[in-house]
């Protein structure tokens, strides 16, 4: 008998992995590295041509616009992806995320528009048999929230519905939400063409418009609840007497911020002015250098050089400009509105323009107010979502679902509870983003949503998500969004390349991720 | 240890199942000792895999009778049989191979800051607590955040093992615990389940086909064949070619060596 080996136990066999491979088995690793590069590139190919930086964040990509629009692309897409990934740890798919989507917004934004009634109809026999409708309950104005809690009734019970279907029947959930995906794009269709065959409608129209805007409105004194853009179209003389009601301080802050803002604004038309008057002399200079005339190119240059414009003069401060700058500064009297659809940061995206001069478009008027409300929710929603998968029982129930359906059963798990849970969350979250589409546009429209759920899958996928569930993490579904969401913005600044080729790298990463997320399942499970 | 004098921890009496118009067991009775490993035998499709999810609440039994420390018991479903201290390691051991020892561990029972399903976890006292369970019946894992993919077959059995005897079970089932196992990996089980023995108050129902095994290990034995308990008696009681010829069902081990000289 060889005695050595009797010393040596079976958990010495596990080779204790070193930094750069433990590092390299974290799920997370390839997809941040994606992202960064994006962001290399988003940055630097966006610096525009003739300018030279070392900084990515020089790029136009990353100016206060820039941010504000890809981040607003990538919260969207994130928070499906949340749903939909948490979904897959649990071992299913919903293929109607998107069909939710347009459902969602289009019932809240019908439910704003014309209320809310249960009909029962019934069989009448008076005067021939003919179907009736009683009306049970009719609430014409219903509030932002009351819209958002009634349109969540019919979405988690849909996601319920399908969750409910699925395990009970076994189907696959790939089949049951295929049929989700067509019957909800459907209802939404048929229904808004439904509501908008009335007189007063355009026939047969998928779309809500004239939703008021909500998140703009505000309580006026003296003119109560209204538009902002109503109160700063008001008479003069009404708008003279709101001005008696802002404190003189901040008249003094405002109009210190306008007087900025005008000087700004100046500033910029009279480069712009100097730049335009300059470039036909420099045109005319690279001709006569062309041609070798050396006299006119000293004269042209000795042009350019003592070349000026007069400096424009900037704008005066006027009370009507206090008083409708402060209009724009009253805080939403529809806080759920403006928690959906308004805007965040605004506060910091006002001192990065003045004093800080960063939040500057070229006319030198402020660039962006501030970052979608959206991009706060995603962030809450992902919080969440981490500290429940990470953290808690429920997460240890998913990953289990996922990973071993079997297993979690004989352990006691609920698999079945999990399970359309996580359903209703998918729902839950296609509804959120209808609400913030719904309330930052205030329209709605039957094709909202196409093909999201897929957009949502993919990425999952890249994030690190396995397609047959029991692994991933949130921050992988995190990253996976910022990927989807600025790869197509990257490519965009690429010179001389066509648009699309985002798609073409999208389909590769995906490919390779979901190669990637295969060999880090494998090795985990110790099969590699 | 098997002293008769002491109170049978499982009893069962004229045990019946039938699928549909099929016997699997035709009127079983058994009598599990704590400290005592108690090896269920017999061929395939004996009746053995029935017997005992039947003990694990997994079925029903058409007709008959279990006494869990002389108090008879009905499960509704495995999480009575588990309430009532009947703890089943599967042959698929019920694990999740993605997950850590310790979220394995305590699949199904977390140990949270407060209760409901959104109760965080309280990680530190649960990693604690696996591997010291763990190091109780022999194995030192080297990382409770290891995957249970990571963990060698014997490694695993052992996590189950052990994660069945913390939740409370007085009687552990283990279903052909070595049959995937390497020689040495079958060993180790072996071991653990000598430990286990040894604590004392446990009583074990080990199905196995491995003869030896059996022989090594177990004080007691039942011989199933055709859904019908044709022998039973302690290691002392049997003959070695007694187990031979039960374990094939029966049949005379010398009319086999005739049957097979043809
Ligand atoms: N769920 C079931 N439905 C119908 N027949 C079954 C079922 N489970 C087991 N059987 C039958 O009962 C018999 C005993 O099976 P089993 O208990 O698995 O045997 P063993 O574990 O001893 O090999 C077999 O003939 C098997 O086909
Ligand atoms: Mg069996």
């Amino acid at each position: 008998m060889n005695q050595t080996a009797s010393s040596r136990q079976e958990s010495d066999r596990l080779a204790s992995k070193g930094w750069l491979k433990s590092l390299l088995a974290r799920p997370e690793i390839g997809p941040i590295g994606v992202m960064l590069l994006l962001f290399g590139m988003l940055g630097y190919f966006s610096i525009p041509a003739g300018e030279f930086s070392l900084n990515p964040f020089a790029g136009e990509g990353f100016n206060a616009l820039g941010i504000r629009n890809n981040l607003r692309v990538i919260a969207q897409l994130g928070i499906i992806a949340l749903g939909a990934g948490l979904l897959i740890i649990a071992g299913e798919f919903d293929l109607s995320i998107g069909s939710m989507i347009g459902f969602a917004g289009a019932c809240m934004a019908m439910v704003l528009r014309w209320g809310f009634a249960i009909v029962i109809p019934y069989i009448s026999f008076e005067g021939g048999v003919h179907i009736e409708f009683f009306t049970l309950i009719y609430i014409e104005n219903v509030s932002p929230i009351g819209a958002i809690l009634i349109t969540m009734c019919f979405t988690l019970f849909f996601g319920w519905l399908q969750g409910y279907i699925v395990v009970r029947s076994g189907l696959p959930s790939f089949i049951v939400t295929l049929g989700g995906l067509f019957f909800l794009r459907g209802l939404t269709e048929v229904s808004l063409r439904a509501f908008n065959h009335r007189p007063d409608q355009t026939k047969g129209a998928t779309t809500v418009t004239e939703l008021p805007d909500m998140k703009n409105i505000i309580n006026v004194p003296g003119h109560g609840e209204i538009e902002r853009e109503a109160a700063k179209a008001l008479p003069e003389a009404d708008l003279q007497a709101i001005l008696q009601t802002v404190p003189a301080d901040t008249v003094a802050s405002i109009t210190e911020r306008l007087a900025y803002t005008y000087q700004r604004v100046a500033d910029a038309k009279t480069e712009i002015m100097a730049a335009k008057g300059v470039k036909p002399l420099e045109r005319a200079l690279e001709n006569a250098i062309e041609s070798g005339n050396e006299t006119m190119v000293a004269t042209i240059r000795e042009k350019i050089e003592t070349f000026t414009v007069t400096p424009v003069t900037p704008r005066t401060v006027t009370d009507l400009d206090v008083v409708r700058t402060y209009i724009d500064s009253i805080p939403s009297a529809q806080p759920v509105a403006n928690f959906f659809g308004g805007d965040i940061l605004e506060p910091i995206f006002d001192f990065l323009y003045f004093p800080v001069d960063w939040n500057t478009n070229n006319f030198g008027n402020q660039f962006a107010p501030g970052l979608y409300s959206c991009v706060m929710i995603w962030l809450i929603l992902a919080l969440i979502c981490y500290v429940v998968l990470s953290r808690t029982q429920a997460g240890n129930w998913i990953y289990s679902t996922g990973g071993n359906l079997q297993a979690a059963k004989a352990n006691g798990v609920p698999t079945d509870r999990v399970k359309v849970s996580l359903f209703v969350f998918s729902a839950f979250c296609a509804t959120i983003f209808a609400t913030c589409q719904v309330f930052e546009v205030n329209t709605a429209d039957a094709a909202k949503g196409n093909l999201k759920e897929l957009e949502a899958i993919a990425a999952a996928v890249i994030g690190g998500i396995v397609m047959t569930g029991g692994f991933g993490t949130v921050m992988g579904i995190i990253v996976g969004a910022f990927i989807f969401g600025i790869a197509k913005e990257a490519f965009f600044y690429i010179p001389g390349i066509d648009g699309s080729f985002y798609r073409v790298f999208l389909g590769l990463v995906i490919i390779a991720s979901a190669l990637l997320n295969e060999n880090i399942r494998k090795r985990i499970m110790g099969t590699l | 240890m098997a002293d008769n004098a002491t109170e049978p921890l499982i009893e069962t009496t004229g045990l019946v199942k039938n699928f549909g118009s099929f016997t699997a067991l035709n009127g079983v009775d058994l009598k599990v000792y704590p400290g005592e490993v108690h090896a269920l035998l017999g061929d395939n499709g004996a009746g053995k895999s029935t017997l005992i999810k039947i003990l694990s609440g997994v079925f029903k039994p058409t007709a008959g009778e279990i006494r869990v420390e002389g108090r008879p018991v009905s499960f509704a479903s495995p999480r009575d049989a588990t309430d009532a201290g009947i703890g089943t390691v599967y042959q698929d051991l019920a694990l999740n191979a993605l997950t850590s020892v310790t979220r394995n561990f305590f699949l199904g029972r977390e140990i949270t800051h407060f209760p409901g399903p959104f109760g965080v976890m309280k990680m530190a006292e649960m990693d604690e607590i696996a591997t010291r369970e763990m190091a109780k019946i022999g194995i030192n894992v080297a990382d409770p955040n290891q995957a249970v993919g990571t963990m060698s077959g014997g490694q695993r059995q052992t996590l189950a093992i052990a994660r069945a005897i913390y939740f409370g079970a007085k009687v552990l089932i283990l279903d052909e615990p070595t049959s995937a196992l390497g020689q040495k990996q079958q060993m180790e089980v072996l071991k653990t389940i000598r430990k286990v023995q040894k604590l004392g108050d446990i009583a074990i129902i080990l199905i196995t086909h491995n003869e030896i095994h059996a022989r090594l290990i177990a004080d007691r034995f039942t011989f199933l064949s055709l859904g019908e308990v044709i022998g039973q008696g302690t290691s002392k009681d049997l003959e070695g070619d007694d187990i031979k010829r039960l374990m094939a069902g029966g049949a005379e081990i010398g009319d086999l060596a005739k049957e097979l000289a043809v």
